[in-house]
């Protein structure tokens, strides 16, 4: 087919150590891609970790019902800032900084334009993440209006500086994207269709973040000038509409799920036919998926909200519609992976490949995810056992922990030798991802368990039924084996920064073994 | 137990297509990756499997989408019922209907009974009573749930919504509970729907204080 991208082993691929490389100084100034990419990823670990042990104290809260550790404000603190910080402080930011590492030598140009925009996106999420636990929210991280303007304490206007912070170092985060990919339209000459994946969706992701942004940060000006007692748009005691909130806080809402899962879904389209040795199954398929995902993307926001009464049932019906549509691309996504899967053999080196186990993991989960969609779409069944009960955290968990989780673990694997020159130890990555895997498994698979059976979200005391007494018990063994399995993670990546075994050639070259076929397009490993 | 929505039956349906889904997928994903047989699938394979998605997620829609509006058309019919035949509180009437307000305010229930009297944190119906509930929620945005009718909707300040649901048959005390989170008093936010048969239940009259 024509524009059919090949995969190529770049040769820019070596492993190196860029900590050697480069100062500190050097690091906190370089406008390099892979600095860019390193700073963003490890704070975003870091924030990982804070939203981890946040997780892990209403775990432990939950464990039995009663009020045995935390009261109900310090648990409302933790839930806030655990969902604030896992969004938008660590998927989004690792997401899109492991795109900046890859995009460039993926593009085949020297490195990310406008560096200048990552590098404020970066100080503006640093700031945001401070004063959002300075002012320690408790209005939950889907801050819904009249009750985030109530809660407040004499710091919560913090917060929602924050707020406006956030949606800026978003903004400023998706300019370089959508700029390297035009960089490369310009330097390569070459048509859109030949671009590689990964900046199909550099590009794409990069519309979602500046297009969807900027909404988020005129919601959290709203509610600062509510909460001086500005403006009463909010605010329904004054004047104000609570549904105004909504319909705003969600259009950047629901594009939000997109913003590291579009960059995630374009690493893992680089990362899989280099650990397959091979071409992906189509290259065609990935574009219309990612299209057709960005501008199904934008129409389906008022689904969280669904059924409004407000508005007319046609539209309540016109969201159900899209919302059922977008399911379409995000499947053509999974079938273009286990297709190009399947089209070859796959080595016994790129099954025992770390990258690849979290990868197949991360299908596994978005599979597992993705086909409740299905349900929590239909009005019907949302008004029955869905909406605001547990069944919703398991889907968005299956999704973020699930999908993103074990691919940010899996980007970071990938690129591990390539940042640092040495390779992790495969015996603790090995066994985080079998803690992983299963304990996200039973995680999500509990929280849909208790959705089934009508458990209310954001309760930190609940009715002592059997059902949701075993089902909380099991869900908070599952938490605490995944916090134990980023520990794992943790030691791994500090003791072979310093101590892992130097590696001089790309450890993630794979062999090919499928035999030559007729059917098979013949594989173009060299460079063009 | 009868289902509101009269769906019982088929959401298990939908649970099934949704299931079927799945392990079509995680058993695709599981095949492709251990089996010997190599298969370079063609493209038409994939044209194939987003009309089937289609057809099944289209389904869905059209399927949810003529249950909602069957029970959405039940709404106003049953506000006329309501409003003509001047409900009065009789339990003993074997055909009994009854309209009821619910305020939700931080952190409980107020029921406004057609007799004008409030109960707190309980609603007294008849064993499968037809109930019309306004919901308005006094302060902040809340959620309103009674998972033994498979009923939920969120409500915000300002504006009513209206449910009907069919109580159910067997006599007892089932939950309601908040389902949108309101302030620190959230997780206590619940009440009961009281299924009673011929007991007229202790109803504390006075304002919504």
């Amino acid at each position: 087919m024509a524009g059919e991208y090949k995969y190529q082993e770049s040769l820019d691929w070596q492993p190196e150590d860029l900590f050697e490389k480069y100062t500190f100084k050097e690091m906190l100034t370089s406008s390099d891609a892979r600095i860019l990419g390193i700073k963003g990823m490890l704070l975003a670990l870091i924030m990982l970790g804070v939203g981890g042990i946040m997780a892990l104290t209403m775990r432990l809260e939950l464990m039995e019902p009663g009020i045995q550790f935390i009261g109900p404000k310090p648990y409302i603190n933790a839930v806030t800032i655990h969902g604030l910080i896992m969004v938008l402080a660590y998927a989004v930011p690792f997401a899109t900084s492991s795109l900046y590492f890859i995009l460039p030598r993926t593009l085949g140009i020297r490195n990310i334009q406008n560096a200048w925009a990552a590098h404020l996106s970066f100080v503006a999420l640093l700031i945001s993440a401070a004063l959002l636990f300075i002012s320690r929210p408790d209005f939950t991280w889907a801050f819904y209006a009249p009750l985030s303007l109530r809660v407040a304490t004499d710091m919560i206007w913090m917060a929602y500086v924050s707020i406006i912070l956030v949606g800026i170092s978003e903004f400023l985060g998706g300019i370089p994207l959508i700029s390297t990919a035009f960089a490369w339209k310009r330097e390569s000459g070459k048509r859109w269709m030949e671009m590689p994946l990964a900046g199909w969706g550099a590009l794409t992701g990069g519309l979602f973040l500046t297009i969807s942004a900027p909404m988020l940060s005129i919601v959290g000006v709203i509610m600062l000038t509510d909460f001086l007692q500005i403006t009463a748009i909010y605010d329904p005691a004054r004047g104000g509409d609570a549904l105004t909130f909504l319909f705003m806080s969600w259009f950047y809402g629901h594009p939000a799920v997109y913003l590291p899962l579009i960059p995630l879904i374009a690493v893992l389209y680089h990362m899989l036919p280099k650990m397959l040795g091979r071409n992906l199954w189509s290259h065609t398929s990935g574009i219309v998926a990612f299209t057709a995902l960005f501008f199904l993307g934008f129409g389906v926001w008022v689904h969280h909200f669904q059924p409004n009464f407000t508005v007319h049932s046609w539209l309540n019906f016109f969201y159900q519609f899209t919302t059922m549509l977008i399911i379409i691309p995000s499947s053509l996504h999974v079938f273009n992976w286990v297709a190009s899967m399947w089209q070859g053999r796959i080595s016994e080196e790129t099954r025992r490949a770390i990258p690849f186990k979290f990868i197949a993991g991360a299908i596994f989960m978005i599979i597992v995810g993705g086909v409740n969609g299905f349900l929590n779409g239909l009005i019907s069944v949302d008004t029955d056992f869905i909406h605001n009960t547990y069944w919703l955290p398991a889907h968005f968990h299956a999704m973020f922990l699930g999908f993103i989780g074990m691919m940010s673990m899996a980007v970071f694997y990938f690129l591990f030798p390539y940042i640092t020159g040495r390779m992790f130890s495969y015996r603790l990555a090995n066994l985080h991802f079998w803690i992983w895997m299963p304990g996200i498994f039973v995680q999500v698979m509990m929280m849909f368990w208790l959705g089934m059976t009508y458990h209310p979200r954001w309760v930190v005391d609940y009715l002592p039924l059997p059902e949701w007494v075993s089902g909380q018990f099991w869900l908070s063994i599952a938490g605490f084996a995944n916090g134990f399995g980023f520990l794992i993670f943790l030691i791994n990546v500090l003791v072979s920064v310093r101590s892992g075994e130097p590696v001089s050639r790309d450890p993630w070259v794979m062999p090919d073994t499928t035999p030559a076929s007729k059917d098979s397009a013949p594989v173009t490993n060299a460079a063009e | 137990m009868q289902n509101a929505l009269g769906l019982l039956d088929d959401q298990n349906i939908l649970f099934a297509v949704m299931l079927g889904l799945g392990l079509l997928g995680i058993g695709t994903m599981f095949f492709a990756m251990f089996t010997p047989r190599r298969w370079h699938i063609p493209y038409s394979v994939e044209i194939v499997f987003a009309g089937i998605i289609f057809t099944i997620v289209m389904g869905g829609a059209y399927y949810s989408q003529k249950t909602v509006s069957q029970y959405w058309a039940d709404i106003p019919k049953m506000e006329e019922e309501a409003s003509n035949k001047k409900i009065t509180i009789d339990y003993k009437s074997d055909s009994f209907d009854t309209a009821v307000s619910a305020y939700l305010y931080q952190w409980g229930f107020i029921f406004i009974n057609p007799d004008g009297s409030a109960s707190r944190n309980a609603l007294s119906v008849k064993p499968g009573a037809r109930v019309l509930v306004h919901v308005l929620a006094n302060d902040v945005i809340h959620g309103f749930q009674i998972p033994a009718v498979h009923i939920t909707t969120e409500v915000d300040p300002k504006s009513v919504r209206s449910i009907w649901f069919r109580a159910p048959d067997k006599p007892g005390k089932y939950l309601i509970q908040c389902m949108d989170y309101c302030g620190i008093g959230h997780h206590q936010m619940k009440a009961w729907l009281v299924v009673t048969d011929n007991v007229v239940p202790k109803i504390e009259n006075g304002g919504l204080g």
